[in-house]
C-alpha cells in the first residue's frame, strides 16, 4: 500500500470498449475506472463473458478503447503513434496468454528471445545470456531447442513466461495463464507468476474465472456485464 | 537489417513447403511467359528464316503482270511474254546486275536405277547456285564451258538424289533418264527446305534447250545484286531494257520483299499474337502469385498478432514481409529464367527459339511486382488490425 503514492503504472479513467457481433453492439467494457500501482500483485476475476478479457487487452494496448483514457506510466496512451505503442509493450509490459501463444515455427529459444529483435540496437544486458538464466530458471534449459508443439502444456506456459520475461518488463499481464493446464501444472505456473511479484518485483495482472486462483492475488477486482462492481484488498 | 534476412532464410528452411509453393508461383509466371515469348519468336525466327533463304536481293520477272491479276506466279497463267534467248541477252547487258539466270521450269518424271521419282526439271546456268545460295554436299555444280557445251549433266536435289539412289552419295557419276534422254549426275545439293529445289534435276539451260524444252523459252528469269541498295535501281533497268520489246502489261519485275508482302503481314500479325500470348500468360502468372501470396500470408495473421503484442511496430512487420517477398520473388523468378533459357537451349537445335530481353524483364518484374505487392499487402492489413484481432485470426 505505500507504493500509492507514487503515479499508477496503469491507469483506466472511464474506459468502455464496444464492438459490433453482426448487428448487434457489444458492450464489452463499461465506464471502467481503475489504478494499479506498482509492484501489485492483481487479479481481474469475472466469469466468462464478463468482459475481463478485454479488459485486460486494454490494459495491455492491445486494442483500443471505444472511450475513455487509458494511461501507462502516467502518459494517455491515446496520444502515442504505432511506434510508441510497440515500444510500451515491448519493454513495459509482458504478456502470458491462456493458449500460450508461441510461434510455432520457432525454437524455444528464439521465441524467448523474439521480444529482443525489436530493440536489438538499445539493449543493455546480453539477451542470450538471460535467455540461458531465465531456461535454467524455468527448468527449460534441456529444451531450448526444442519446437512449441514438442513439449508440454505446462512447458509451454513456462516459455511464454520467459518469453514475456527477457525484456525484463515492469507489468506481467497474464490471461487465464492456466486455463489450458492440468491443475497440478497450472499450480506451478501459479506459483510462478507469484514469484515473479515476490522475487523481481513485477507488477502482475491475472484474468481468471476461477475464484480461488483469484484469491492468490493481494488486489482483486471483480467484473460483471463490462463493469468493475468490486474491489477487493 | 542482415538479422531480417536470415530470419527470412531460417523461416524458409522451416516452412519448406509454404516456401516451395510460393516461389513455385513465381518461378511457373516468369517461366510460362519468358518461353512461349520465345518459342513465339522461334516460330517467327523459323519463317523468317526460310524466306531469307530464298535470298534477299532476288528480282524476279514474270510474264504477265501479276500483280493486276492477284496472286497467280505460275508459269502460263498469267499470258503475256514468252521469255527467251534474246531477252536473256539483253539483260545481261545491265551493269547492275551481278547474277543473271534464265529460268526453265517444269514438272517431270525422272528414272534411275528403274526409281521413277516425279521431280522437276530447272534449266538455268551456273549463276543459280550462288545467286539461290545452294550448296553442293558431294561433287560438284555445273560452270559456264558445261553451259556453253550443253553438258548432258545435272545436279540432283538431295531429296531427288535419296528417291532415286537411296544414299545421295551413291548419285554421284550415275545416270538419270528423262524423256528418254540420260544424264549424268555431277553433284548433290544441301537439302534446302524448299521441295521444288529438293526434288528438282538442275542442268544447263542450254542441255534443256531440244527434247526438254523444244520452245526454247524460259519461266522466269531471276537477277540479284550483292548490294541491297541497288535494288530499286536494277529493277528500273529491267523495265527499261524488257519494255523496248514488250508492252508494260506482259511481265512483272517483283521484287523478293514484294513478293512476300503478304508475309509481311503475316508477320505483324504473329507479333500481335506474341503480345497477346505473353499479356494472356502474365495475367495468369500474376493471379497464380497472387492467390498463393495472398494465401500464405494472410495465413500468418496470428503470427503477425503475436510478433504485435511482443513489441513488433507495423514498420517491423512490413519490413520482414517485405524481404521475405522480395527474396522469394527474385529467387523464384531467378529459377523461372534458368529454367526458360535451358528450355529455350535444348529446342533450339530443332526450332529457333529465343529470349527476348524485353520479355524477359517485364515477366521478371511484373511477377516479382504482383509477389511483393501480394506478399506485403495482407501483411500490412494484419499489422494494422489490434493485434488481439490478429492473434484470434484462424
Amino acid at each position: 500500500m505505500k507504493a500509492k503514492a507514487k503515479t499508477p503504472v496503469i491507469e483506466l479513467n472511464n474506459v468502455s470498449k464496444y464492438y459490433y457481433l453482426g448487428e448487434d453492439e457489444v458492450k464489452a467494457v463499461r465506464n471502467i475506472n481503475l489504478k494499479i500501482y506498482s509492484q501489485e500483485y492483481v487479479s481481474i476475476l469475472g466469469s466468462s463473458g464478463s468482459g475481463k478479457s478485454t479488459l485486460m487487452y486494454l490494459i495491455g494496448l492491445l486494442e483500443t478503447p471505444t472511450s475513455g483514457q487509458i494511461l501507462v506510466n502516467g502518459q494517455d496512451v491515446s496520444q502515442l503513434s504505432d511506434n510508441a505503442l510497440s515500444h510500451v509493450r515491448n519493454q513495459t509490459i509482458g504478456f502470458v496468454f491462456q493458449s500460450f501463444n508461441l510461434i510455432n515455427k520457432m525454437t524455444v529459444l528464439e521465441n524467448i528471445l523474439l521480444p529482443v529483435k525489436y530493440h536489438l540496437n538499445h539493449l543493455n544486458f546480453n539477451p542470450y545470456d538471460r535467455a540461458q538464466s531465465l531456461l535454467k530458471k524455468f527448468k527449460l534449459a534441456n529444451r531450448q531447442q526444442f519446437f512449441p508443439n514438442k513439449i508440454s502444456g505446462g512447458q509451454q506456459q513456462r516459455v511464454a513466461i520467459a518469453r514475456a520475461l527477457i525484456m525484463n518488463p515492469k507489468i506481467i499481464l497474464a490471461d487465464e495463464p492456466t486455463g489450458n493446464l492440468d491443475s497440478k501444472t497450472g499450480a506451478d505456473i501459479l506459483n510462478l507468476i507469484e514469484s515473479l511479484n515476490r522475487d523481481f518485483k513485477t507488477t502482475v495482472i491475472m484474468v481468471t474465472h476461477e475464484h480461488d486462483v483469484a484469491m492468490r492475488a493481494k488486489t482483486r477486482i471483480y467484473i460483471k456485464d463490462g463493469q468493475a462492481v468490486a474491489k477487493y484488498l | 537489417m542482415n538479422e531480417i534476412v536470415l530470419d527470412a532464410f531460417r523461416d524458409f528452411k522451416r516452412n519448406r513447403v509454404r516456401t516451395i509453393l510460393t516461389s513455385l508461383g513465381i518461378m511457373i509466371g516468369v517461366l510460362s511467359v519468358v518461353l512461349l515469348i520465345a518459342l513465339g519468336l522461334g516460330l517467327k525466327n523459323y519463317i523468317s528464316n526460310q524466306f531469307d533463304k530464298l535470298g534477299a536481293n532476288l528480282v524476279i520477272i514474270f510474264p504477265g503482270n501479276v500483280f493486276k491479276e492477284g496472286a497467280s506466279f505460275g508459269p502460263g497463267f498469267s499470258g503475256g511474254a514468252k521469255f527467251d534467248e534474246k531477252d536473256y541477252q539483253s539483260l545481261l547487258k545491265i551493269k547492275t546486275a551481278d547474277y543473271v539466270v534464265p529460268v526453265y521450269f517444269k514438272s517431270i518424271a525422272i528414272e534411275a536405277d528403274r526409281e521413277k521419282f516425279l521431280g522437276y526439271i530447272q534449266g538455268v546456268n551456273e549463276q543459280i547456285f550462288p545467286l539461290m545460295n545452294l550448296k553442293i554436299i558431294t561433287g560438284r555444280a555445273f560452270g559456264k564451258t558445261d553451259v556453253s557445251k550443253k553438258s548432258k549433266i545435272a545436279v540432283l536435289g538431295y531429296t531427288l538424289a535419296e528417291k532415286l539412289f537411296k544414299d545421295p552419295k551413291n548419285a554421284l557419276n550415275r545416270q538419270i533418264t528423262i524423256n528418254n534422254q540420260r544424264f549424268r549426275v555431277i553433284g548433290v545439293m544441301e537439302k534446302s527446305g524448299d521441295r521444288e529445289m529438293d526434288t528438282a534435276a538442275v542442268m544447263p539451260y542450254t542441255t534443256a534447250f531440244g527434247r526438254i524444252n523444244p520452245n526454247k523459252d524460259f519461266f522466269a528469269l531471276y537477277l540479284g545484286v550483292n548490294n541491297k541498295d541497288s535494288v530499286e535501281l536494277l529493277k528500273t533497268q529491267i523495265k527499261t531494257t524488257l519494255l523496248k520489246r514488250y508492252e508494260e502489261d506482259d511481265f512483272s519485275v517483283a521484287e523478293q520483299t514484294e513478293i512476300l508482302s503478304s508475309i509481311n503481314q503475316i508477320f505483324s500479325i504473329i507479333n500481335a499474337v506474341l503480345i497477346a500470348i505473353g499479356s494472356i500468360s502474365l495475367v495468369v502468372g500474376g493471379i497464380g502469385i497472387m492467390n498463393i501470396m495472398y494465401a500464405s500470408v494472410t495465413e500468418r495473421t496470428k503470427e503477425v498478432g503475436i510478433r504485435r503484442a511482443i513489441g513488433a511496430t507495423q514498420k517491423d512487420i512490413l519490413l520482414q514481409f517485405l524481404i521475405e517477398a522480395v527474396i522469394l520473388s527474385v529467387l523464384g523468378g531467378g529459377v523461372g529464367l534458368g529454367l526458360a533459357g535451358l528450355i529455350v537451349l535444348a529446342v533450339q537445335p530443332l526450332f529457333p527459339a529465343a529470349i527476348n530481353l524485353t520479355a524477359v524483364l517485364i515477366a521478371f518484374f511484373v511477377s516479382a511486382a504482383i509477389g511483393i505487392i501480394f506478399g506485403v499487402f495482407p501483411a500490412r492489413r494484419a499489422a494494422q488490425l489490434a493485434p488481439i484481432e490478429a492473434i484470434r485470426y484462424e
